[in-house]
């Protein structure tokens, strides 16, 4: 009787999946349903989007190996100079990451109260089977939040190669603007001697313009939002600026190319992916990272439509481009190490005057009607500076709804009524306007 | 004769508000959710249009509100509930004047919503997920104190000590805190003055985020438990207005919108 046991044990054991697969598998689930979400419960999709969709279908369902015929540099922020790592013949890859999966993973070794993506981004790094973490030749950080600064030796200790990025909290003064040049002058020699390349002045002219490239069909696209109605939705917005995340740039600004032809197109015969009376919506605060949709998602479900984002997966990310006066070396690095620290709008900084701005800037060339604020709970940054920007709003007249989230999808229900009751509220302004 | 139903499904209690074209309010059921949101919903409409003397072609339109809105699809539109909420506190509280603010308990929740002068909500707060400070909290109280929930009013004014602190957020923590104070041989009526206290600190506290203004309005079932008012209106230095069946209110306000809804088409 007990060998019996014993042996139906042992056959047991042998068909239990091993927790790498398993995660992979779990990861596979999460991603399946948001992208049948995504393309099913909406009407009429774009046709170009389908490369998108196809894209993330490969990466993260099916698990497709990423850019495997060239070194690949993990990055923890959007501070780190995509410009120098194209001209040092590498790929980067952000890893910051939007999995519920992951961020359980991340949860069983990270404090309960950290943010949802900084836990998130560990509990994938911590199974180096996940695509992005395949082939990382190099992990870059730079000194953003105090939870990924904190975060980076737990990294280095599941044995990634980790670059220290200084980035500065304080953006106006020059002493930290030559701090940040420095860093990069001191990045840009560190990565040839890491990667064992030779970054030249042709190679960083070239990539200036690779990136340059990029960022302007982005805003061409990005332009079209202001139309109204505006022809293209949030949701597949994010999709897009997700993608520049991992994608190949040069393919990437193609298929971008493609979705600008085709919304611009379509929005001649004033084309409306929203419905009749969509309130325009500002979406800013903690990054929508995929498969972490819900909230973008549940704004335009509930008729809304995002017409606008400020964050750091999607708007922040490839809103200034690098300008050259004179294009020798150290004019190049230097004009790159401005773009990502004038440009940035990060709350980390102590003050964030920049962000203000940029948000008002949005709401007027937007005609947004209302700001949903999203905070990771656990996000300090995010939650501290909540307050002084919904008095910003106030000060406007614009309507703010704050809401503190994680990658729970549990949180349904009570979130999406707050979201509906707000769009609500916003029709009936809008209709006493006129 | 034109009628027509608000349906609030919420997470503890359908409620269902039948109106005729006056906005005179013809009927009204309230009954448990249970399990199968749809099914009662949809039995207890029959049943209410039954003890009304309508027939189901004299229900021109139908709007549902709360958690299981749209699970309800014999619904012919459905708003949140704190649109619902506002409409109808408007109307059932106009006696009490101008309704500025609403502080609404809930089974789930607990929300707070400010209006303008014409009623339009302009701002709204709601308890992020947890169950503090809700109906569910009282429920959950009155079991470990063994008394019907009904009963707590009473007992709040049995009570002549001071109220007993209650300081957990979190409706499981405040229950073992609950525990050690029956352990600590406290009277049941002080606890209960004390849970009163700690729900109408929070509700207050998310009242103004919101903002108070003008006449402050308190519906949902909650409302019926004169203990828990008499918390809040100490607290909050004020009166409160309270109408005289606060379980439907909502359910009200979805019957005025299909009424509004139905005539716009």
């Amino acid at each position: 009787m007990q060998k019996e046991w014993g042996l139906k044990m042992t056959n047991r054991l042998r068909k239990m999946e091993d927790p790498k697969t398993r995660h992979r598998r779990h990861e596979a689930m999460e991603a399946v349903k948001i992208l049948d979400s995504l393309k099913n419960d909406f009407k009429d999709n774009l046709e170009s989007m389908s490369y998108f969709y196809d894209l993330y279908e490969k990466i993260y369902c099916k698990g497709e190996k990423l850019h495997f015929d060239k070194p690949t540099v993990g990055t923890m922020c959007i501070q780190v100079p995509y410009e120098i790592i194209y001209a040092a013949d590498a790929v980067p890859v952000r890893l910051c990451n939007g999995f519920y999966t992951d961020e359980q993973l991340g949860g069983e070794f990270m404090p309960t109260k950290s943010c949802s993506l900084v836990k998130a981004t560990l509990g994938m790094l911590s199974n180096k089977d996940i695509p992005a973490a395949q082939k990382l030749d190099l992990v870059i950080h730079p000194t953003t939040c105090d939870q990924k600064t904190k975060a980076i030796s737990m990294i280095e200790d599941m044995g990634y190669e980790m670059y220290h990025l200084e980035f500065p909290r304080v953006k106006e003064s020059e002493e930290s603007r030559e701090y940040w040049r420095r860093t990069i002058r001191k990045f840009t020699k560190d990565l040839q001697k890491e990667l064992g390349v030779k970054i030249n002045r042709k190679k960083v002219k070239e990539s200036i313009k690779k990136v340059g490239k990029a960022q302007k069909i982005y805003h061409d696209l990005n332009e079209l939002r202001k139309l109204k109605p505006s022809p293209i939705l949030g949701k597949d917005m994010f999709l897009i600026t997700n993608a520049f995340f991992f994608d190949d740039i040069e393919k990437w600004t193609e298929a971008v190319k493609r979705v600008y032809k085709e919304v611009k197109e379509k929005a001649k015969a004033k084309y409306n992916p929203a419905g009749k009376r969509s309130p325009r919506i500002l979406y800013t605060g903690s990054p929508p990272i995929f498969p972490n949709l819900k909230l973008p998602m549940m704004i335009e479900l509930a008729d809304g439509i995002i017409v606008a984002d400020e964050s750091c997966s999607a708007n922040r990310l490839l809103n200034d481009m690098v300008s050259v006066d004179e294009w020798f070396m150290y004019d190049m690095v230097d004009s790159i190490a401005d773009r990502y620290l004038k440009g940035c709008t990060c709350p980390i900084f102590t003050q964030n005057e920049d962000r203000k701005r940029r948000l008002k800037e949005l709401i007027i060339d937007y005609e947004v009607e209302g700001v949903v604020y999203q905070s990771f709970a656990g996000c300090q940054v995010y939650e501290m500076e909540q307050r002084s920007i919904a008095k910003e709003m106030e000060s406007l007249g614009i309507p703010m709804l704050y809401v503190e989230s994680d990658y729970s999808p549990a949180q349904g229900g009570q979130l999406s009524t707050r979201i509906e009751a707000f769009i609500e509220s916003l029709k009936v302004r809008r209709r006493k306007k006129r | 004769m034109n009628c027509f139903a608000g349906i609030d499904i919420g997470s503890t209690a359908i409620k269902i508000v039948i109106i005729n074209e006056e906005l005179e309010i013809l009927g009204s059921k309230i009954a448990g959710s249970g399990s199968m949101f749809y099914k009662y919903a949809k039995e207890n409409l029959e049943l209410l249009l039954k003890e009304v003397d309508l027939k189901k072609e004299n229900l021109k339109y139908i709007v549902s509100t709360g958690y299981g809105r749209k699970l309800f699809k014999e619904a012919d539109e459905t708003i949140s509930e704190i649109t619902a909420n506002a409409i109808g506190a408007r109307y059932a509280g106009k006696e009490f004047g101008t309704i500025r603010t609403i502080i609404n308990l809930g089974g789930q929740d607990s929300k707070a919503i400010s209006l303008d002068e014409e009623g339009n909500v302009v701002n709204f707060a709601m308890n992020d997920r947890c169950a503090a400070g809700t109906g569910k909290f009282l429920d959950v109280a009155a079991a470990k104190l063994e008394i019907g929930v009904e009963e707590l009013g009473e007992y709040h004014f049995k009570s002549r000590g001071t109220p007993l602190p209650i300081n957990s957020t979190c409706a499981v923590f405040a229950e073992s805190e609950i525990i050690s104070l029956l352990g600590n041989e406290h009277k049941v009526e002080d606890i209960v003055t004390g849970i009163h206290y700690s729900i109408a600190k929070r509700i207050i506290r998310l009242a103004k985020k919101v903002g108070l203004n003008d006449v402050i309005y308190f519906d949902g079932g909650p409302a019926l438990n004169k203990g828990l008012v008499e918390a809040i209106e100490f607290e909050l230095g004020r009166r409160l207005a309270i109408p005289k069946n606060p379980q439907i209110t909502t359910a009200l306000g979805a019957a005025i919108l299909a009424k509004e809804a139905y005539e716009e088409l």
